[in-house]
């Protein structure tokens, strides 16, 4: 009794104003930093005071946001002071106490419902260039910035459970799925107006466009692995395939011909790869694929058929070009790499397409039933193994055409970006985003992936970080961040 | 329609399950298939739909011989439900019985990738049919949750309807009351009457020997993997060779 009344006074008096800044005074003497943690921190305490509801999200950042300063500041060598104070607060905002109901949020009208999309798809594109370029470009320019980083994707992470207490995040994701044909135009629309945010640069350009490379091949496993529910292990090895057709076609043909020998390359030997394992399930199928994607990493490591150049690499391919224009130099107003990065928007906004819709058909159902129980999708007329092909040459089509823009954008490919860390980095990305949903793909793709971009002081800790990572999220949420 | 077993055999390993069986389903009738556990009943169901190939003999349909393939016994007609319930349970109801639909759905892989106006048609009218099918065998036609998620009754009820979502001209129902109470047992015996009125054969395994009397035009025997006797309700329940091998056995189990 007494404990249950104590904890709503706790958890309302301690958050308030009073103790981030007291929490906040040891943190750094540079100026900047006001704007950064104590900022965050003060936020996520008006949060907690204002709302109810928001206390546990507002505790988790807090705890995080501490976490990572402690864990800084004890890398510098200097004692943290305020970073402990922290941590106690974030963690017993998180004590549950007394909550208010979630309120009730009713579907609007499609016009409101329009206006709300737009509104809460800017605000995301936004929110993804300000975390994107949350800490600054690299060490050298901001010593602190991979903390910066990690705090403000602690802040991200709160309003993000914030919202989704009040119910907010699924009332947004059926509004979605009420107007999915608008939604999908104000996304795309939206995700090219990146360039013109503050991560406008040639450096946030190229680091954008090769999260979009990763996000189509993670989008075409997750049909794989997602929908069908076949676990691929060597599936990097598809885009491997593609780059490498691509980049021994280079120069011979313009990039369209070349993209498309790169996809139906890929697409022919997912079918040569589906056809054999077709026999073998679950886990024999993913020491099946692991075997494949080995082999191929060997050919393409010794250069058998002299296609892939070796350990020299395939060098100076040439950028996409189309109307004269190199895509590599800038455009206008648009940053150089502007345009690489449309073209993986676009690629992943079909790759999107392709995925939602197959999973609202025929095949993308015959595909969940394999997935379920192989056996009755049999009984109930399913031709198993033709729809398991299938699934292994749309996902492996996916990827030798992410894979074909990968080459000409990086202007040379090596065997080295197709290793088995790789196929796994991919595997994560889909299983930490949501299993057989669409956003999880991408959202899984662009942290694996934005991460190591961004933590390069931490590299050493890279995998280690990494594994936690995962840990925490299958712990707290098993069915992935974007769950269905 | 007519199914037929004929002089089918399988043995599994040095087992014999299934021991020169011969069996016919006439189009339009409730046959019932009795026996002790471990008679083979559920063995010649997967005879008949197409999962086993028996060891020798031949299934046929209307004269012509079926092959041991599920998707062909399907398109021909034949489905059927489990005797373990067997769902896909992550998947919705209404995606469930969709998934029985499979081979009455004609769908191109472009089609499904494009979503234009014939796939949306195709998906319309596959949806309301089997929409239809929940509303039939008793369930809401919204269909969206889980399949896991709902009572045993009625997982057993969302088997029928994925079963019948696939047009079949015979239902074969593998101790469909299994668990169930008295009230419950009525209503499926109510349902398969339904299912009879609407010109679908329906074969059901069953132990409980009152419903199968009560219910059957014709009933068969298994014992042992062979056809004990067959004939209707009356002259079964009262030849002394069954009252010998099976009722007698269960009463003794008792
Ligand atoms: N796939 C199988 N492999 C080996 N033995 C089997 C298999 N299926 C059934 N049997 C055996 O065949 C016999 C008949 O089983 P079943 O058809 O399930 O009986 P019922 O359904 O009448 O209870 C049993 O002895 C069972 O163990
Ligand atoms: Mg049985």
């Amino acid at each position: 009794m007494l404990v249950g009344a104590l904890l709503p006074w706790a958890s309302t008096v301690l958050p308030g104003g009073a103790y981030p800044d007291r929490a906040t005074l040891q943190f750094f003497d540079a100026p900047h930093l006001v704007s950064g943690f104590r900022l965050h921190l003060v936020l996520l305490g008006v949060l907690a005071a204002l709302l109810s509801r928001a206390r546990k999200p507002a505790g988790i950042g807090v705890a995080v946001i501490a976490l990572v300063h402690m864990g800084f500041l004890i890398g510098l060598g200097a004692p943290s002071i305020g970073g402990p104070v922290a941590l106690a607060g974030g963690l017993l905002l998180m004590w549950p106490g007394l909550t208010a109901p979630a309120p009730e949020l009713k579907p609007p009208g499609p016009a409101v419902a329009r206006l709300v999309l737009l509104v809460a798809f800017a605000a995301l594109v936004w929110l993804v260039s300000e975390t994107l370029t949350a800490g600054g470009q690299s060490r050298a320019t901001n010593p602190y910035g991979g903390a910066e980083f990690l705090a403000f994707c602690g802040l991200v992470l709160a309003l993000a459970c914030a919202l989704s207490a009040y119910g907010v995040l699924a009332w947004l994701a059926a509004l979605t799925d009420r107007h999915r044909f608008f939604a999908f135009s104000v996304m795309l629309v939206c995700a090219l107006a990146l360039p013109f945010t503050d991560a406008g640069t040639g450096y946030w350009m190229t680091v954008a466009s090769t999260i979009g490379v990763y996000a189509a091949t993670a989008i075409g496993l997750n049909i794989v692995v997602g929908l069908a529910g076949l676990l691929d292990l060597g599936y990097v090895a598809f885009l491997g395939i593609g780059a490498f057709t691509a980049a021994n076609l280079a120069h011979v043909v313009p990039f369209p011909v070349a993209a498309l020998a790169g996809t139906a390359t890929a697409g022919i030997l997912g079918i040569v790869v589906g056809a054999p394992t077709l026999r073998v399930r679950g886990d024999y199928l993913a020491i099946v694929t692991l075997a494949f994607g080995e082999i191929f990493f060997r050919a393409a490591q010794n250069n058998i058929g002299g296609l892939t150049g070796g350990a020299n690499s395939i060098p100076g391919i040439p950028p996409i070009s189309m109307f004269g224009h190199a895509f590599d130099k800038p455009l206008g107003v648009l940053p150089a790499g502007s345009l690489y990065y449309a073209v993986t928007v676009v690629m992943v906004a079909v790759a999107m397409v392709m995925l939602v819709n197959l999973r609202h058909s025929r095949t993308g159902r015959a595909w969940a039933a394999i997935r379920e129980d192989e056996d009755v999708a049999r009984a109930m007329g399913v031709r198993t193994g033709r729809a398991k092909i299938l699934a292994f040459l749309v996902g492996s089509m996916m990827a030798g055409l992410a894979g074909a823009v990968f080459a000409h954008k990086l202007g040379t490919v090596g065997y080295e970006s197709f290793d088995f860390s790789e196929s796994v980095t991919l595997l994560a990305a889909v299983v930490l985003g949501g299993m057989g949903t669409v956003p999880g793909a991408v959202v899984g793709a662009s942290l694996l992936f934005v991460l190591p971009e961004k933590l390069r002081e931490f590299s050493d800790y890279r995998l280690m970080l990494f594994g936690l990572a995962l840990i925490l999220i299958m712990r707290f949420r098993p069915r992935g961040l974007v769950s269905s | 329609m007519t199914l037929t077993a004929e002089r089918v055999s399988m043995t599994f390993g040095g087992l014999v399950a299934l021991d020169d069986v011969t069996l016919a389903v006439p189009g339009n009738r409730i046959t019932g298939l009795i026996g002790p556990n471990g008679a083979g009943k559920t063995t010649l169901f997967n005879c008949l739909t197409g999962l086993y190939a028996p060891t020798s003999g031949r299934i046929l349909l209307d004269g012509r011989p079926l092959a041991a393939d599920p998707a062909q016994a399907m398109r021909g007609g034949v489905a059927r439900t489990f005797q373990n319930i067997r769902l896909f349970p992550g998947m919705s109801a209404l995606d469930n019985v969709l998934v029985g639909r499979h081979t009455r759905i004609k769908q191109g892989l472009l089609a499904a990738l494009l979503h234009g106006p014939g796939f949306r048609k195709s998906e319309a009218a596959a949806t309301e049919r089997a929409r239809a099918e929940l509303e039939f065998v008793g369930l809401g036609p919204e269909g969206h949750m889980p399949a896991r998620s709902l009572a045993y009754g009625d997982q057993r009820r969302l088997e029928i309807a994925r079963a019948l979502a696939g047009d079949p001209a015979v239902l074969m129902l593998d101790e469909p009351t299994a668990g169930m109470n008295g009230t419950e047992t009525a209503d499926i015996s109510a349902l398969i009457t339904a299912i009879r009125d609407r010109g679908i054969a329906v074969v059901v395994i069953e132990h409980d020997t009152k419903f199968i009397f009560s219910l059957c035009d014709h009933v068969y025997v298994l014992v042992r993997g062979r056809m004990l006797v067959d004939g209707p309700p009356a002259t079964v329940r009262t030849d002394p060779r069954v009252i010998e091998a099976y009722l007698g056995a269960t009463e003794c189990s008792k």
